[in-house]
């Protein structure tokens, strides 16, 4: 019952809303829903402003009754007072903080993200709010309990490659992208690994020795993982091994140390990410693991490769040398030092026997 | 304290040369840097906050590497004097193989384990290295032995793979941690009982024994010496001959093994230098 309660009261909020709302979206809909409809700006440059009614009864704005005048408050009166805007990117610019209003906790976090940034260095064209979610058109993409419906899964990359086509591209023909498109809950998209709004710039240091995590969100995680019949240790045996070890010390000591050392996407590729069984990118396939080693060691030879166990544990079958090597030292080290401690043991306790009873024989002889 | 005319100081006995002395030195020095260096490094998965803290004390990961190679080659280099300083004693010098294991070793180990635990009324009587000694260097040589070729491969990763599988890289680097754990504890058990704790022996210092020391630990060779049976000095002719074929053979030899560690931790970049981070 109470879990109904705030969603009833929603609903019989959102329909008074709405017969009011849509009465005002309506009257502005009147000139913004012709075809035609265009604005000029300073710079002369005219832009088309037209609404689709359909588009905006449909978007989770026009569908909740929000009001044209919430967002555009400033054109009440009509005709509209004077544009200042010297262009439609001005006016974007100048407008996105409106969001603000009702998504306070995004907008905050996007001050923190790399767009806000890059504009802040002066690229205009990074994205605001309503570049990645048109507010006349954007449906609803979370479901009631906050997380990503279906479709606006599905829907991120597209978004992204509004700017980002050819990241999108590879993304798109990589095993992550694939299966995206076939219905995959479990794949990641842009935003798993980039974040959503807080973005952080995929450039520096701190991020590259912080991936290795990122990506282990989901390949240490047992029960996707057994899914796809993918391996749980890939975290595991990459700190274990020459690289992985030096970019997690790295990474919880010195965030920031650049390191030559590769991070998982090095080898696996960024967007373009192969399943291991790829013949022509997968890792499994001699020749490319081959391929992939050089970038670092020019010099390496078909064995070298090899040095690297492909994320497996040391098995008699899989790594026989490794495995009977550390087999070995689990024998020899305490039958070793154990042999040598009992020795000293003994004999440290022998010693003071004997130099008790020799102390003792002296006292008898020479009664004082 | 004063002077006494009866009082005679007790004998002492030549036991390590300045030479010897030296070398003990500088590999105890390198053996604990590369320990220091080494073991944070072996540990790093482990994710622990002290060994995270030790490495960041010591200039960070990559500064540890460095110094851990330069510590490396210092011991190679005190291994390829001591292999020529050990040559020029037992050719040139004539000296006894007294460092070698022989049978008695193996019979005085069973008779001092069983003194220990009551089965034998005496300790063995040992000569001028006991059967603990022969343990102790014969242990150095093998290890020092497995670190450097184990060391080669992890310094020389794409080389190795040309003649060797590549598998065997980390099985390496499996052999080079464990033996190091195995030589350190070995030394904290072994060595320092023996030579610190039980007594703290000071030949390694003075380069000298008390006829009190060399009656409990080498009485064997003290009866040879008062017998005077024990080794006199060469014939100097003699030396003087056989120095004038070793020096020049040594020579060659030391610059071959000198060649051979320059080679060593020249030879290739990619494992150490640091490439550009990929793209």
């Amino acid at each position: 019952m109470n879990r109904l309660r705030p969603a009833s009261a929603l609903l019989l909020g959102s329909a008074f809303l709405l017969v009011g709302a849509s009465a005002c979206a309506q009257e502005c809909l009147d000139c913004h829903g012709q075809p035609g409809s265009t604005v000029t700006f300073k710079d002369g440059s005219i832009r088309d402003v037209t609404i689709d009614p359909q588009a905006w009864a449909a978007g989770v704005h026009g569908s909740m009754g929000a009001t044209c005048l919430d967002c555009h408050g400033d054109k009440k009166e009509y005709p509209h007072p004077e544009l200042k805007a010297g262009s439609a990117r001005d006016y974007t610019l100048a407008h996105y903080t409106t969001c603000r209003q009702c998504h306070e906790d995004q907008f905050k976090k996007q001050l923190d993200g790399v767009h806000i940034k890059t504009i802040a260095a002066g690229n205009r064209n990074a994205a605001v709010c309503s570049d990645c979610h048109d507010p006349h058109t954007q449906r609803r993409i979370t479901g009631e309990d906050g997380k990503l419906l279906p479709e606006g899964r599905l829907g991120i990359p597209r978004t992204c490659a509004r700017c980002h086509g050819e990241i999108q591209k590879k993304y798109r023909e990589s095993v992550h992208g694939r299966a995206l498109v076939d219905g995959n809950p479990d794949v990641p998209t842009c935003i798993d690994c980039h974040g959503v709004h807080d973005i952080a710039d995929p450039r520096t240091t701190t991020f590259r020795l912080a991936s290795p995590r990122m990506c282990a969100d989901c390949h240490t995680d047992a029960r996707k993982m057994a899914k796809y019949g993918l391996s749980t240790q890939v975290l595991r045996t990459y700190v274990a091994d020459f690289h992985g070890s030096t970019v997690t010390l790295f990474q919880r000591r010195h965030p920031d140390q650049v390191t030559n050392k590769p991070v998982c996407y090095d080898c696996h590729g960024i967007h373009d990410i192969a399943s291991k069984g790829d013949p022509g990118k997968g890792l499994q396939v001699k020749a490319n693991l081959l391929r992939t080693c050089r970038k670092c060691h020019p010099d390496a030879t078909t064995n070298f490769p090899e040095a690297w166990l492909s994320h497996y544990i040391p098995t008699p079958d899989r790594a026989p040398a490794v495995y009977w090597a550390r087999l070995a030292y689990a024998i020899l080290i305490p039958s070793v030092v154990g042999g040598m401690a009992l020795f000293v043991g003994t004999d440290y306790l022998r010693r003071r026997i004997d130099r008790r009873r020799h102390l003792e024989r002296r006292h008898r002889v020479e009664p004082s | 304290m004063s002077p006494d005319a009866t009082f005679e100081p007790p004998a002492s006995y030549d036991r390590f040369t300045l030479s010897d002395r030296v070398q003990h030195a500088v590999m105890a020095a390198s053996f604990v840097v590369l320990a220091v260096t080494g073991l944070p490094q072996k540990y790093i998965y482990r994710n622990n906050r002290y060994l995270d803290d030790l490495i960041d004390l010591m200039g960070g990961l990559e500064a540890v590497r460095v110094v851990h190679r330069c510590a490396a080659t210092v011991l190679m280099l005190v291994a390829v004097y001591h292999l020529l300083a050990v040559a020029h004693r037992i050719l040139v010098r004539r000296a006894s193989l007294s460092m070698l294991p022989r049978y008695q070793d193996a019979v005085d180990a069973v008779q001092a384990i069983r003194h220990n635990v009551g089965l034998a009324a005496e300790r063995p009587r040992t000569d001028r290295y006991t059967w603990e000694e022969k343990v102790e260097y014969w242990s150095l040589v093998w290890g020092s032995m497995v670190m450097i070729a184990t060391g080669f491969m992890l310094w020389n990763p794409v080389a190795t793979a040309r003649f060797l599988p590549g598998q065997w890289i980390p099985a390496a680097q499996v052999i080079h941690g464990g033996e190091a754990v195995l030589a350190i504890l070995a030394v904290l058990v072994w060595h320092f009982y023996s030579v610190h704790f039980r007594h703290l022996n000071r030949a390694m210092l003075t380069g000298r024994m008390t006829e009190d020391e060399m009656e409990h630990e080498h009485p064997l060779e003290l009866e040879r010496i008062k017998a005077g049976t024990a080794r006199t000095a060469p014939d100097p002719v003699a030396l003087a001959r056989r120095q004038k074929v070793f020096l020049p053979v040594a020579g060659v030899v030391a610059a071959l093994l000198l060649a051979g560690i320059y080679w060593f931790v020249t030879f290739e970049q990619t494992a150490i230098a640091t490439l550009p981070p990929p793209r």
